[in-house]
């Protein structure tokens, strides 16, 4: 038996997952597991072709379990997820195993478990990107879950309660996904791809229906769509600091690779299209276009309240999965590029963001927004990292954010969809609020006294920051690098791919080239510091107290720094409307599930256990005759 | 030394006539631009909103308001300086950017004025700080407010007006006089004498015995330079 | 396009936007005198100002950042303006297009944003949320117009919005074809402007100027110089979407000053507004016009 590629790949993985286990209590487990996430890396891009539109290539591994043969393989789709994988992991990984990871073992954290979490995670990742057919992609589905939660709870306290609400979700998800998978089964008579793609164009509107909203919900969960957001923002924002920034780049993305792979690949974006709801104007794609807007709007504003920075980014996070899944089911050229580039770009923006966070408490001890403040003076690369992470993460240009959200505006643009637009903006300004809260309240403003004496962040950790925050300058410079990628990936799933070039994409209507644009961005800020430097005198730097409080005396004692309610004006109006409506449905769901579950353990209690064994068995046997 | 004519002009000297054409634009463009932050401490802020609005317009002459110290180029105070007050003055003062002008309105900036026997009122100003102008009267109506201000226009442009150098220059005895008032302890954030060793400003009245029991106490509010901290060593103190 | 002369362009575009804005900054001054019964401001005023505040003997900086918003503050609209066409020089609008031009338009306040934080002056900081939140309100009106204009043309490039409008001479001009939409990016202009009664960030007699408050010398004389590129892009903005930009120079800036005039003239009539107000106001009027006048583009 040969080797293909693939199986290397898993090997490696593998063999990754076995030194965490083994090896995991050594103090060098860190740099080791690093070293073979990067020769992972490496046996991907031997696969490398696949993101420039080669030939899938299978494993050798194939199962046959009651008659349904499990085969694992990658194509453009799955290459481009597993790169941003690697990738997220390699980095996290490195920026743990130095200080960081002293500092976890003497806080009493489990390292061990830190890093077969995180190998873990990855392993069930690549198993899932693999999947061959329905089957595979259910237990890579499971195991990718399962690893999550590992990762999720393994804080202790507040992050085992928010794992325990991400696994409950996750095991309602896997519920719908495996009935999805059922329904198909019945009606494709396979869990082969191909006979799907066959059977689904011949499928009935209530059969498609019911798969939609079976695997919608499924993977939606994942993804963190409303209404199933909850779990998400507590969960990621629990997990040890790089485990966090690793969760927040990719784990909910696995949710839009399956959508992508199930709904779009499988079902077709025109079925779904077909789907019309009666008695509105709205079909299937237009509800899922605005549940992604939705997913948009609610988190992005639910962040801006948030007084701790790693809530904050982690609720962004669900924000931005919203704008991946607006351009795939707007599915023009424009649109679903911008989709899966935003994927790649939050990956790297959401990575470096929780990592100068993390950064921040590593040598403070805190991420409240209002006990920080002015650390600019002592953490300035962090701070730039920071700042090139919220550009990103707010889209604006010259970072790679920009190019991803402008081609999903584009795409709504041409397509005249005004109303999604507007909220996809609407969500974009709500990022820049809140994104500016993070920078100001933790680097701008007044230092306070104890933070003093605080130091950069040590090179171990700023490394990697230091290459996310390249990479996300250099993909939004040159987003044809990614394009290429995302262009494969649009033809293997069967999209329309835009006409792109190195700077951006060329239209009739209306192109873009961003090295042009960030030459001439660049260009001003030339002229503008020969203005600045040169036009004017010399000037003093005065220390922070030297400061204009209306002919007060300033003293380091008395706080002189704005953090707290910070978009005050704004929260007057609209500090109403957050009603926590979400919260609300998650606790009557969960009230009804206990006091059903209290009815049933009282009639358990009373009646024989041989009638329940009597009325499961006469109700399977109905089941299985209908 | 406090009378405005024993300040010495120093003139810079410049041989290339652009250059000379350049500093005399300049020149005009400051007298032509001027923006005023108000401390208005007594009965002469009354004089004041007529001199700006229509009846009088400052605008026309490139005079407007401003808030905040730092963006001010003439200090107006009008009415008396109790002691108290002072220090938020001297404060403001020294917060702004040179070159920057003073002006004192009413007779209880020259001399007290009906103040002159309060022990808590600060008789005349440039003890003080160097002031530019006086504009003396009870109160001075808006058309001597706006012929001092036109006074002191002609002398920025001749260049005769920079008395804020002085402030630098002879800041010993400055000090001095606010010692006298306000005790030895007295310190404000801002840092004159660093203030002029980076702008080349330091005069043989800088530093002095006054400056000397400043330093003694003075708490070191250094600018906080931005550190990357890996290869210092930890700060001392 | 030649190198040389596209060079030229990238060149003159800024000059040119600085000039015109000094220009503008007088109109509006001027107005405000002749509303209040002023003489107002000599001519060369707005230039007085800036080279006074350049030639500054002293100044302070809070710190390197204090230094660099000041100069994205200004960079950032010296390269928008090389984003918005005038006649005779299109720069480089066709590689940008509008959604550029407005997210580059944030450049500068954002640049300026960080530069007030780091001057650790609670005033500044309330300031720039107060300008954020702002933005947040005349942002939504602003994209539903851009929308219609960019969606009706058919394009987001600039000059092919302004090709079509002057396609057939008057009546094609955006603000025949889309009365509503204009009206409602007027409102949206106007409180882009940051003038009363939308002044809620500057508010001096609440805040102390807000985000001015620490800026002195050449701090302040780079918020002066890029106040002049604001009333320009903003205006020069709205002729391309709704007046059909400008064939001659003559034509292009009459209509600049016009347009710029109309909000100029409301806006000393007015005190302030607060915050919520502001959103309340902008969340309504302009929002509902300008879905109106999307649904007759559509």
């Amino acid at each position: 038996m040969t080797l293909t590629p693939l199986d290397e790949l898993f090997l490696y993985s593998g063999i990754t997952v076995l030194v965490a286990l083994l090896l995991g209590r050594r103090l060098p487990a860190g740099w080791m597991v690093t070293i073979l996430y990067g020769i992972q890396l490496l046996a991907l891009m031997k696969m490398a072709p696949l993101g420039y539109g080669g030939e899938p290539i299978s494993s050798a591994l194939t199962f046959e379990v009651m008659g349904q043969s499990l085969s694992w393989r990658f194509d453009a789709l799955s290459w481009y997820f597993a790169l941003i994988t690697l990738g997220s992991a390699l980095l996290s990984s490195w920026y743990a195993c130095g200080e960081w990871e002293q500092r976890f073992r003497q806080s009493g954290g489990n390292l061990w478990l830190f890093h077969l979490a995180m190998t873990l995670n990855v392993f069930s990742m690549l198993i899932l990107l693999a999947s061959g057919d329905l089957l595979s992609l259910f237990i890579g589905w499971e195991l990718v879950s399962w690893a999550g939660f590992l990762l999720m709870a393994m804080a202790g306290g507040v992050a085992t309660k928010a794992a325990m609400r991400y696994i409950t979700y996750a095991m309602a998800g896997a519920m719908a996904i495996f009935g999805g998978i059922a329904l198909v089964y019945v009606s494709a008579g396979s869990l082969q791809y191909e006979a799907i793609l066959t059977a689904a164009s011949q499928m009935s509107t209530a059969h498609l229906w019911m798969l939609v909203i079976l695997f919608g919900a499924g993977f939606g969960i994942k993804m963190g769509l409303m209404p199933f957001h909850l779990w998400q923002a507590p969960a990621y924002a629990e997990t040890p600091g790089p485990g966090s920034a690793f969760l927040g780049a990719i784990s909910s993305r696995m949710g839009l690779f399956a959508i992508l792979l199930v709904l779009v690949k499988l079902f077709g974006i025109v079925n779904i299209d077909s789907l019309k709801i009666p008695f509105t104007l709205i079909d299937a794609r237009d509800l899922l276009a605005w549940i992604a807007v939705f997913t948009i709007i609610f988190p992005t504003f639910t962040a801006m309240k948030q007084n701790d920075a790693r809530q904050l980014l982690a609720w962004h996070g669900i924000g931005q999965g919203g704008y991946m899944l607006l351009g795939l089911v707007v599915a023009d050229a424009m649109g679903a590029a911008g989709g899966l580039l935003h994927v790649f770009n939050h990956a790297t923006y959401q990575a470096a963001l929780f990592m100068a966070v993390t950064a921040v408490i590593h040598r403070t001890g805190t991420a409240d927004l209002n006990k920080l403040g002015g650390l600019v003076v002592r953490m300035p690369l962090t701070f730039m990292v920071l700042l090139v992470g919220i550009i990103g993460l707010a889209g604006l240009p010259p970072m790679n954010g920009f190019v991803s959200k402008w081609l999903v505006y584009r795409s709504l643009l041409n397509e005249g969809m005004p109303l999604l637009f507007v909220a996809a903006v609407i969500g974009t300004l709500g990022t820049i609020l809140s994104v500016y809260k993070l920078i100001h309240n933790i680097f701008l403003g007044q230092l306070r006294v104890e933070h003093d004496n605080v130091k950069e962040a040590p090179w171990s950790m700023m490394i990697p920051m230091l290459i996310l925050t390249a990479i996300i300058f250099i993909t939004g410079l040159l987003p044809g690098i990614p394009l290429a990628w995302v262009a494969s990936v649009q033809q293997a799933v069967g999209l329309p791919v835009p006409d792109y070039t190195l700077g951006g994409v060329e239209s009739a209507s209306g192109s873009l080239d961003m090295i042009w644009v960030i030459g001439v961005l660049f260009a001003g800020f030339g002229i503008g510091a020969l203005i600045f430097y040169f036009a004017g005198g010399r000037s003093k730097r005065v220390h922070q107290l030297d400061n204009y409080a209306g002919g007060h005396f300033l003293t380091a004692d008395v706080r002189y720094q704005y953090s707290d309610n910070f978009y005050a004006g704004l929260m007057h109006l609209i500090g109403g409307w957050y009603r926590g409506s979400f919260l609300w449905l998650e606790q009557s769901v969960k009230s009804l599930v206990e006091f059903l579950s209290l009815g049933m353990q009282g009639l358990y209690r009373r009646a024989n256990a041989e009638f329940y064994l009597l009325s499961t068995a006469l109700f399977v046997i109905a089941w299985v005759v209908i | 030394m406090n009378s405005i004519n024993k300040i010495p002009v120093i003139e810079e000297k410049r041989t290339n006539p652009l250059a000379r054409v350049f500093d005399e634009f300049v020149r005009f463009c400051r007298s032509r631009s001027l923006f005023i932050l108000h401390y208005c401490t007594g009965c002469g802020a009354i004089e004041l909103p007529p001199a700006m609005t229509s009846r009088f317009d400052m605008e026309r002459l490139g005079i407007q308001p401003m808030v905040s110290p730092r963006q001010a180029d003439i200090l107006l105070i009008t009415g008396y300086v109790s002691i108290k007050t002072l220090k938020r003055v001297i404060l403001t003062y020294e917060q702004m950017g040179s070159p920057k002008y003073v002006i004192g309105i009413c007779s209880c900036t020259v001399n007290g004025g009906m103040y002159w026997q309060s022990y808590a009122t600060a008789k005349k100003l440039d003890e003080y700080m160097p002031v530019d102008l006086y504009i003396a009267g009870c109160m001075p109506r808006p058309e001597a407010v706006l012929a001092g201000l036109q006074k002191l226009m002609d002398r920025i442009h001749s260049g005769e007006a920079n008395s804020w150098e002085d402030y630098f220059r002879n800041y010993d005895y400055y000090l001095g006089n606010q010692q006298k008032l306000f005790g030895e302890n007295w310190q404000t954030p801002t840092d004159i004498i660093t203030e002029a060793k980076h702008y080349d400003l330091i005069g043989e009245g800088t530093l002095g015995k006054h400056t000397q029991i400043l330093e003694q106490h003075q708490k070191p509010l250094e600018a906080l330079d931005m550190r990357l901290g890996h290869d210092l060593k930890e700060p001392t103190e | 396009m030649a190198p040389m002369e596209l060079i030229i362009e990238l060149i003159l575009m800024p000059l040119v936007a600085f000039v015109v804005g000094m220009m503008m900054v007088l109109m509006m001054r001027r107005i405000a005198a002749k509303l209040q019964r002023r003489i107002g401001p000599p001519f060369f005023q707005p230039l007085y100002d800036i080279v006074k505040l350049h030639s500054k003997r002293t100044q302070v900086s809070h710190g390197l950042i204090h230094d660099i918003g000041i100069v994205m503050a200004m960079g950032g609209y010296i390269a928008a303006e090389t984003l918005l066409p005038v006649p005779g020089m299109t720069g480089i609008a066709e590689k940008g297009g509008i959604i550029t031009l407005l997210y580059l338009m944030m450049i500068p306040s954002l640049g300026l944003a960080l530069g007030v934080g780091q001057c650790a002056n609670p005033n500044g900081s309330i300031g720039i949320a107060r300008a954020l939140t702002a933005m947040l309100a005349y942002d939504i009106p602003l994209v539903i117009v851009i929308f219609g204009v960019a969606y009706a043309a058919g394009t987001t490039n600039l000059v092919d919005i302004i090709a079509v409008q002057q396609a057939g001479g008057f009546e094609t001009w955006g603000a025949v074809q889309m009365p509503v939409l204009a009206i409602a990016g007027l409102i949206a202009m106007h409180a882009s402007l940051g003038k009363q009664p939308f002044e809620i960030y500057i508010a001096p007699a609440e805040i102390a100027t807000g985000p001015m408050v620490e800026m002195s010398g050449k701090y302040l004389g780079g918020l002066f110089v890029m106040q002049c590129f604001q009333l320009y892009t903003t205006s020069v903005l709205y002729v391309s979407l709704f007046l059909g930009g400008g064939t001659t120079w003559f034509d292009f800036l009459l209509k600049s000053f016009l347009v710029l005039a109309i909000p100029v003239s409301i806006a000393y009539l007015f005190p302030r507004y607060r915050t919520e107000d502001l959103l309340r106001l902008m969340w309504k009027w302009p929002v509902m016009l300008g879905l109106i006048g999307v649904a007759f583009v559509l």
